[in-house]
C-alpha cells in the first residue's frame, strides 16, 4: 500500500523533473549559445538579469505564478493550477536561466579557435555551433545536471502551484515536507533516501555516458 | 582567383595592413615574410574571409565577396591553417573527414577519403589517434591535412608548419606541389624562415608593418634619420652608414642582398659603405647562396656558388661587405 503510494510519488517526481528539464534546456541552451557566441549592446544586461535569476526565491516563482494562475488571475482560464502541469511550469521557469546561463558560461569557454576552424573548414552557422558544442560537451552536460538537480530537489514552488494533493501533485520534496510536519519521520526519512538515490543515478548515468566518449 | 584590393584593417585604431593588391591565381605558391606584427596574419585572416577587412575588396573566381552570405559561400573553397592549429576532440581521422563531412559525403566515403589523405601526406599512423594525443608538430601536419582534404581553390598556411622538423616540412609541401600539379590550387604562406620561403614559394610577398616593401625582410633597420639632406650618416646597431635622404625622424633602411659585394679586402671603389665582419651563416639557394655577416649588425648578401668556392667562403670567415650608398632603400 504505501509501496505503491511512494512509487507513484516517484513516478510523478520523476516525470515533472524529466519535463521540466526538457523544456528548460530547449529554451535555455539555445539562449545560452546566443549569449555566450554572439557580442551586441546590452549583452551584459541580460547576463545580470541571467544570474540573478540563478537565485530567485523559488517560493516567489511560487507565488507570482500561482496569482496568474488562480482562477480569477490573467491565466485562470488555462485550469493548470494544483495540476501537475503548474508544477513544470515553475520549473522551467527556474531551470531555463540556469541552462542558458551554464551554457553561456560554457561557450564562453571554448577556445575561440573551435569557432575559426569550423568556419574555414566551411561548417555554416548550425554546424559551427554544433563543433562548438561537442568541444563544450562536459561543461554543457553539467548544465543540464544543474538545472536537473534545480527542479528535483525544489519543494517551495512545487507545494504552491501543486497544492501538494495526494495522487495528484505529491512529489517526493513536498511529500517529504507533509511527513515531516506529521511527526511521520521514518517516512520522511524513506523519502529522503529515494529522493538522494535518484539524484545519484542521474549524476552516475550521465558520468558514464561522458567517461565513455572520451577514453 | 583570389584576388584584393586597397584591403586595410586597423586593430585598436592602429592600422596594421594596408595593401594595395595581391592576386593569388593557380599555381601561385606565395611566400608572405616579415617580422612578427607585420601583418602577415591578419592578411591571411582576411583571405581566408574569416574577418571583413575594414575598407578594400576581395574577390574570387571574379566576383566580388562584400556580405556575410558570400563570405560564407567563400570559406568553402578557402582554407586557413593557423599557425596553432586546432583539433577537434576525437581521432585524427574524424578530424580528417570533418570538411568531407561538412560537404555532404556519406560517413564512409568521407572516412576513406581522409584515410587517402593522411597517406598521401605520409600520415597514415597517426590515423587512429586521439587527436589530443598528437604533439604539436603532429598537430600542425594533420592540420594541413585536414585543409587539404577540404579540396581548398586556395590554401592559406599561416606558419602552419613551424613546429614540424625538415623532414615533415619537405614532404607536406612536396604534396602541396604535387597537388597543384594535378588541378588548379593557389597557395599562400606565411613564414618567418626565409629559407623555407624562397624554396617553396613561385611568388613573394614582403610586408613590414603592415605595408608591402619591395624588398625581403633581410637587412631591414629601423632608423632615426638625424635630416639635414643629402648624405647623412645613420646609426644601425653598433655601425654607421651613410645615407642619401631628405627626411629626418623615424624611417625603415633596407640593403638589398644583391647589391652587397663581399671581398677579403676592404674595397677602394665608389661604394661608400665598406664593413669588415665574420660570416655566421650560409645557405645555399640553387646556384645562389646566401651568406650572413656579422658587422656589428647581421647583414646578408646574395652571391653566386661559385663566388663562393673561389673565394673560400666559410663559416668564420673575415669578408667585407660593401655597398653604394644609392642601394641603401628607405621607406
Amino acid at each position: 500500500m504505501l509501496n505503491a503510494e511512494v512509487l507513484g510519488i516517484t513516478a510523478l517526481s520523476l516525470r515533472i523533473a524529466v519535463t521540466a528539464t526538457v523544456v528548460a534546456c530547449a529554451i535555455g541552451v539555445p539562449l545560452g549559445f546566443w549569449l555566450g557566441g554572439t557580442r551586441f549592446q546590452g549583452r551584459r544586461g541580460v547576463l545580470v538579469v541571467l544570474n540573478t535569476a540563478l537565485a530567485f526565491p523559488t517560493v516567489v516563482i511560487g507565488l507570482l505564478l500561482y496569482l496568474l494562475l488562480s482562477r480569477h488571475g490573467p491565466l485562470g482560464g488555462l485550469g493548470l493550477l494544483f495540476t501537475w502541469r503548474a508544477i513544470v511550469v515553475a520549473e522551467v521557469i527556474l531551470a531555463a536561466p540556469i541552462a542558458a546561463a551554464l551554457t553561456a558560461a560554457a561557450v564562453q569557454s571554448v577556445d575561440p579557435r573551435v569557432r575559426r576552424t569550423a568556419l574555414t573548414l566551411g561548417a555554416g552557422p548550425l554546424a559551427t555551433a554544433w563543433a562548438v558544442a561537442r568541444e563544450a560537451r562536459f561543461a554543457l552536460a553539467a548544465g543540464v545536471v544543474v538545472a536537473f538537480g534545480r527542479v528535483f530537489s525544489e519543494v517551495g514552488a512545487a507545494m504552491i502551484v501543486g497544492g501538494n494533493i495526494r495522487g495528484e501533485t505529491r512529489t517526493l520534496t513536498t511529500a517529504v515536507a507533509l511527513a515531516t510536519s506529521q511527526g511521520e519521520f521514518s517516512l520522511a526519512i524513506g523519502l529522503g533516501l529515494v529522493l538522494l538515490a535518484l539524484a545519484l543515478t542521474v549524476n552516475v548515468l550521465i558520468q558514464l555516458l561522458q567517461g565513455r566518449d572520451d577514453a | 582567383m583570389l584576388e584584393a584590393r586597397g584591403l586595410r584593417h586597423t586593430y585598436e585604431r592602429r592600422t596594421v595592413l594596408s595593401l594595395e593588391r595581391l592576386v593569388l591565381a593557380p599555381g601561385t605558391r606565395l611566400a608572405l615574410v616579415g617580422p612578427n606584427g607585420s601583418g602577415k596574419s591578419t592578411l591571411l585572416r582576411l583571405l581566408a574571409f574569416l574577418e571583413a577587412p575594414e575598407a578594400g575588396e576581395l574577390a574570387l573566381g571574379g566576383l566580388p565577396v562584400r556580405s556575410g552570405r558570400e563570405r560564407r559561400a567563400a570559406r568553402h573553397r578557402v582554407t586557413l591553417v593557423e599557425q596553432r592549429p586546432y583539433l577537434f576532440r576525437g581521432t585524427v581521422l574524424a578530424n580528417v573527414a570533418y570538411p568531407l563531412r561538412l560537404r555532404g559525403n556519406p560517413r564512409a566515403a568521407a572516412e576513406a577519403a581522409a584515410s587517402g589523405a593522411l597517406e598521401r601526406l605520409q600520415l597514415g599512423v597517426l590515423t587512429g589517434r586521439q587527436a589530443r594525443s598528437l604533439s604539436e608538430g603532429e598537430v600542425q601536419r594533420v592540420a594541413v591535412a585536414r585543409a587539404l582534404a577540404a579540396e581548398p581553390d586556395v590554401l592559406l598556411l599561416d606558419e602552419a608548419l613551424s613546429a614540424a622538423d625538415r623532414a615533415a616540412q619537405h614532404a607536406l609541401f612536396a604534396a602541396v606541389a604535387e597537388e597543384q600539379g594535378q588541378r588548379p590550387l593557389a597557395v599562400a604562406f606565411a613564414s618567418h624562415l626565409l629559407e623555407e620561403a624562397y624554396r617553396w614559394s613561385n611568388d613573394l610577398l614582403a610586408l613590414h608593418q603592415g605595408v608591402s616593401v619591395p624588398v625581403t625582410p633581410e637587412n631591414l633597420f629601423r632608423v632615426e634619420l638625424p635630416g639635414g639632406g643629402g648624405m647623412q650618416p645613420v646609426a644601425v646597431g653598433g655601425i654607421t652608414l651613410d645615407v642619401v635622404c631628405d627626411r629626418s625622424g623615424p624611417a625603415t633602411l633596407a640593403i638589398p642582398p644583391e647589391e652587397i659585394v663581399l671581398s677579403r679586402e676592404p674595397l677602394h671603389s665608389s661604394a661608400r659603405n665598406s664593413l669588415p665582419g665574420r660570416v655566421v651563416r650560409i645557405a645555399e639557394q640553387g646556384a645562389a647562396v646566401r651568406v650572413t655577416l656579422d658587422t656589428g649588425v647581421e647583414l646578408v648578401a646574395l652571391v653566386t656558388r661559385r663566388s663562393v668556392e673561389e673565394m673560400g667562403i666559410a663559416l668564420g670567415t673575415r669578408l667585407f661587405a660593401s655597398f653604394k650608398t644609392v642601394a641603401i632603400r628607405i621607406f
